[in-house]
């Protein structure tokens, strides 16, 4: 089982998020020290349910307009300017949820207003009307993933020489739909998350989130060097018993990384066996390199996990310290994993990592000069 | 100029009212037992037309759909908050080719599911064409929804297409190009649904868009 690395190498001009803890920098100092932004809430919000762990923005019950764009408006308020929407400079909007939360609400009081951005494309639409962009909105949608898959394809936009820039966007907000399936599969349970803990049971947070990426072919001094993407198909939920999707995608990283050192921020949820065959693929391929989860405070965030994290990696690493795996203690699955916050200045990479659905990988590595 | 050639092209246009209890009997012999009784109709139209074709675990699949799993979605709903697991997994994008591929047990190095409309089959042949794979599948399909079609929010049609597009010329049936202009201006492209008709009756294809001029071309 192999996963090839795409080799298009891009630029980050700029990269910021916004979770229920602020902005990048605001994330990474309540991620420094330990804080969660998750706590015990109704499953179904205002319906009430189960109480789970969610990192929530505001209340979560679907509102007009949806909850979600007045935090998409503060976002993009820290846009560079740019063209965006145009040939030259297109959008990758990926996400998860999108606005499916509001079909829910639909079926509750049948008001059509809910139906204005329930589907991919309507959501996306109302943005790109929201925020003024151009008709060239590519719409990319793979569960928790798909962030790196935007970044992938902003990569070869660049590189085929077809875009100047290429704006990455990424949100995803937590709706009575979205955690009452997770709820369903059992994985959304009363436990808050502790990912890569050897414990008993398993359990993961959800998590509001937002984030942009600007790539560009050169620029620096931080860049996405390479991508590796595997979709092992084994089964809808569950992961190849093997651990082999895990280890492709490692693997073809670190056949990237060529001598650097590097620290490792992993896709971690808190669920058992995807953290075990997680931590140990990485501890394989990068023996030695601290692995870190910050699902364990800002909950999982969905399609948008990938960009929202490596905003955070990011200011993390411009400030010279990671944070560690918050809400995790050992015993861990492997020694590599990282509990408490390092300092980043003996590193000169950091690989990045998600996976979703369907035994899909994808992990990328992000470097500096 | 960015090329790529096609070596297979194969669609599915059922009846406008083909229920998934139909497409099953009648496409039921292509899959599974075990798994056809799981498949929605999408899944169903998907797996007939990737029929006899063999991702490789390096080739790539483009996956394009703007209402994906509507009748999965639509079910997951009408019983919420008694929430399905089956549902929502199911409902899940890109739940269409998956169901395909996991009932294979298929790997694949790179699945792109685009979820976009106006400008989805631009963007899904732009996407096949920036592949490095040797081989790039080109999938997409839609299936009919009842109350969320009533709302403008589902297919009115259910559909499939797939296409192989290959850097090789020998054997091929067609051809996509996209030759870069700076001058090109956004033209409305084909619709999904249309793109897979013109596939169907082998049309020839033109427009502008993404910064260049697009042909799809049979040889």
């Amino acid at each position: 089982m192999s996963a090839s690395h795409d080799p298009f190498s891009a630029g980050l001009e700029a990269c910021a998020c916004l979770t229920p803890l602020g902005d990048e920098q605001a994330t990474l100092a309540a991620l420094l020290a330990g804080r969660s932004a998750l706590s015990l809430t109704p499953v179904l919000g205002a319906q009430g349910g189960d109480p789970v762990p969610l990192a929530l923005m505001g209340p979560m019950d679907e509102t007009q307009p949806p909850r979600w764009l007045a935090p998409l408006r503060q976002l993009a308020a820290r846009l560079p300017a740019g063209a965006w929407g145009t040939a030259r400079e297109p959008v990758i909007v990926t996400s998860s949820n999108f606005g499916v939360g509001s079909l829910y609400a639909f079926t509750r009081d049948r008001d059509p207003a809910h139906l204005t951005h329930g589907t991919p494309w309507a959501a996306a639409e109302l943005l790109r009307r929201e925020l003024g962009w151009g008709p060239q909105i590519h719409v990319l949608s793979h569960a928790c993933v798909t962030a790196h898959l935007g970044l992938a394809q902003a990569g070869r936009l660049l590189q085929a020489g077809l875009a100047d820039r290429v704006l990455v966007w990424s949100f995803d907000f937590v709706s009575p739909f979205v955690a009452g399936g997770f709820h369903s599969l059992k994985i959304l349970n009363g436990a808050m998350p502790a990912p890569y803990a050897a414990r008993e049971t398993g359990s993961i947070g959800l998590g509001d989130g937002a984030a942009f990426a600007v790539l560009a072919r050169e620029g620096g001094p931080f860049r996405l060097e390479a991508h590796a993407l595997y979709n092992e198909m084994h089964h809808f939920t569950g992961n190849q018993p093997d651990g082999g999707g895990f280890a492709a995608t490692a693997a073809a990283i670190a056949a990237r990384t060529g001598g650097r050192r590097v620290w490792v921020k992993g896709h971690g949820t808190g669920t058992l066996e995807a953290g075990r065959l997680e931590a140990e693929g990485f501890a394989r391929h990068f023996p030695g390199a601290p692995l870190v989860s910050w699902k364990g405070s800002l909950g999982h965030t969905l399609g948008s996990c990938g960009l929202v994290e490596l905003a955070v990696a990011l200011a993390a690493w411009r400030a010279g310290r990671a944070p560690g795996t918050v809400g995790t203690v050992a015993p861990t699955f492997t020694a590599e994993v990282a509990t408490e916050a390092f300092p980043t200045g003996g590193y000169d990479a950091a690989v990045l990592a998600s996976n979703a659905f369907g035994g899909a990988h994808a992990t990328m590595l992000l470097t500096h000069d | 100029m960015i090329e790529r050639y096609i070596q297979y092209v194969a669609v599915e246009r059922p009846p406008e009212l083909e229920t998934a209890a139909e497409a099953r009997v009648r496409l039921g012999a292509k899959f599974p037992r075990t798994a056809v009784r799981r498949m929605t109709h999408l899944g169903l139209l998907i797996g007939s037309v990737l029929d006899g074709q063999t991702p490789g675990p390096e080739d790539a699949l483009v996956y394009a759909t703007t209402y994906a799993e509507t009748r999965a979605l639509e079910d997951y709903l009408t019983g919420f908050p008694a929430a399905s697991p089956l549902l929502f997994q199911t409902s899940i994008h890109p739940g269409g080719v998956q169901q395909v591929l996991v009932g294979r047990q298929q790997p694949l190095a790179r699945l792109w599911p685009l979820a976009g409309r106006t400008r989805l089959v631009e963007q899904a042949l732009l996407t096949a064409l920036l592949e490095p794979a040797a081989r790039v599948f080109v999938v997409g399909g839609e299936e009919r929804g009842t109350w969320m079609l009533e709302q403008g929010m589902a297919a009115a049609r259910p559909f499939a297409f797939a296409l192989v597009a290959a850097r090789e010329a020998a054997g091929a049936i067609g051809r996509v190009a996209f030759v870069p202009d700076a001058a090109a201006k956004d033209e409305v492209p084909p619709s999904l649904e249309v793109f897979a008709d013109a596939l169907a009756r082998r049309e020839n294809i033109t427009w502008s868009g993404a910064g260049g001029n697009w042909a799809v071309t049979w040889l």
